[in-house]
């Protein structure tokens, strides 16, 4: 059988031949049992690959694989366009103004946490990351904060293996 | 700015610095912090000679959004430090951590990866709480660098 | 106007809030479709890290395009086809770094496997599906990106020849010998046959 031949044959099966192409194979088919028998093998081969799209799991939890692609998201978004200038005299009064009322309720607001929650220091997490593909994540549950960088795997902050590469105590 | 407003500002600045309320280490002082490098790992025969990561660590992290099975602990150092004393460790060969002690509780940490800032966090750290900063290593593996207070 | 309810709504109805700037109607798609993503690009890539990147690229990408968007197809496989087209560009780049194999070279031509006996029985029948699934997973991981990306393409996705040379940019007779290669080998190590 010819490579042509066989190519052809596999076409016949995924319905890829025109119609009167088509009808020439079937009637090959009917009289060439190596022909059969090799469409039976690539038959049995794709029924053998219908089922089985692997039924793979995410290995990463949806909140973090979620905070990923949304800290990308944010970090590729594009900048909103600067605000039409105003006078400085304008600016001045628009932010003064609020600046006395927001400080009294920062304070207060820092009393009130302070008097209510039992002296439990809330966890303000001032990040600053030199890495711009970096996100912090706080887990209120594990009582964790969890900052995580983006460093490909080539570059090794830990090594494998332990007490060779590790300074000594 | 309307001179009422302006006098309620001062009033509660008033209040809050001559009635201080706060934890029991409102004035921070010395503090022993530990510092661990962890590495992550799915291996279910991971080299005998790895120590095991603390298995309360070990617990919060497998509860974590963290994949991996496995935590082991690659290298310890406890830092004591005083009010704003800073101190520097190595932790492996291409990381190093810069740590400084501030009031309130607050640790200034840096990462350094081959020499280069990673990142820098400044937070609350009190008992209990971890500060866990990481990243991917090799084979589907990865590193940690977990700080909190000695118990 | 109603609220959405994101759990329940279809994904036309959060294509449409999305495309409004609704992110968390974004993040219900991604929960929906993320085990199918990532599946596929792990099928092609055979990697989970390069799986797990590639399909958070895919949906990044997605967001940023979800204007054009049109509904011509389903959201799924509009998602499906960006992540496919990641993992090409990635394959390409590291092929660009490969050395091709005298191995590789040969499985142009089908070489080996044209000459092979036909196996005339039949694997599901034979196989446990466990047995079936990994035999199939080996399968796929000592094929070249091209074969495997051609099998996968076709069997998994369901595209046509036609489709397949364009995406893959070559012509329908290269994706036509890849595949009859591809199922070929396929075929001899689910019969536990080795070739010469």
């Amino acid at each position: 059988m010819s490579d042509e031949q066989q190519l052809k044959l596999q076409a016949f099966l995924d319905g890829e031949l025109p119609e009167g192409d088509a009808r020439e194979v079937a009637a090959w088919l009917a009289r060439d049992a190596d022909a059969a028998g090799l469409l039976g093998e690539l038959k049995n081969t794709r029924n053998a690959l219908k089922n089985f799209e692997p039924a793979l799991k995410l290995p990463e939890s949806r909140e973090f694989y979620w905070s990923k692609i949304k800290r990308e998201i944010e970090r590729t978004a594009p900048v909103a366009t600067p605000a039409r200038s105003v006078s400085l005299f304008t600016l001045l009064r628009r932010i003064l103004v609020p600046v006395g009322a927001v400080a009294a309720l920062a304070i207060a607001g820092f009393i009130t946490v302070h008097s209510f929650s039992g002296g439990q220091h809330p966890i303000a997490v001032n990040s600053l990351l030199a890495d711009a593909g970096a996100f912090t994540y706080r887990d209120q549950a594990q009582g964790m904060t969890v900052v995580w960088l983006s460093y490909p795997a080539e570059n090794k902050f830990a090594e494998k293996s332990s007490a060779d590469t590790l300074p000594a105590k | 700015m309307r001179p009422g407003l302006i006098r309620a500002c001062w009033l509660f600045l008033a209040a809050a610095l001559l009635f201080p309320v706060g934890s029991a280490r409102a004035e921070a002082g010395d503090v022993t912090l530990e510092a661990q490098l962890i590495w992550g790992t799915n291996d279910t025969k991971p080299d005998p000679r790895l120590k095991p990561a603390d298995p309360k660590l070990a617990a919060k992290l497998k509860h974590s959004p963290f994949k991996w099975d496995h935590y082991f602990e690659m290298h310890h150092e406890t830092l004591k430090l005083k009010l704003n004393e800073e101190k520097t460790v190595t932790m492996s060969r291409n990381c190093v951590i810069s740590v400084t002690n501030l009031k309130g509780e607050q640790v200034k940490f840096q990462l350094f990866g081959k020499g280069k800032l990673a990142n820098t966090v400044t937070q609350a750290l009190p008992k209990g709480q971890l500060l866990v900063t990481g990243g991917d290593a090799e084979n589907s593996t990865a590193w940690f660098v977990v700080l909190q207070q000695a118990d | 106007m109603a609220e959405l309810e994101y759990s329940s709504a279809e994904d036309a109805a959060l294509v449409r809030a999305a495309q409004k700037g609704d992110m968390d109607a974004f993040e219900e798609l991604v929960a929906r479709h993320r085990d199918k993503i990532y599946a596929r690009a792990f099928s092609m890539m055979r990697n989970e890290d390069e799986a797990t990147d590639l399909s958070q690229e895919a949906w990044v990408k997605g967001w940023q395009r979800l204007a054009q968007f049109q509904g011509d197809s389903s959201f799924a496989t509009w998602i499906t086809r960006i992540v496919i087209n990641l993992c090409l560009d990635e394959l390409r780049k590291q092929k660009r770094h490969r050395t091709e194999s005298i191995e590789e070279m040969d499985e142009e031509t089908g070489g080996v496997e044209r000459q092979m006996p036909v196996v005339t029985t039949n694997p599901t029948e034979r196989l446990e599906r466990g047995e079936l699934r990994q035999r199939i997973d080996r399968a796929l991981d000592q094929m070249s990106h091209e074969h495997r990306t051609v099998l996968v393409l076709h069997e998994f996705e369901e595209m046509e020849y036609k489709e397949i040379a364009k995406t893959m940019g070559c012509s329908i007779g290269t994706v036509m010998s890849r595949l009859f290669y591809a199922r070929r080998k396929l075929a001899a190590l689910l019969a536990d046959l080795k070739s010469q």
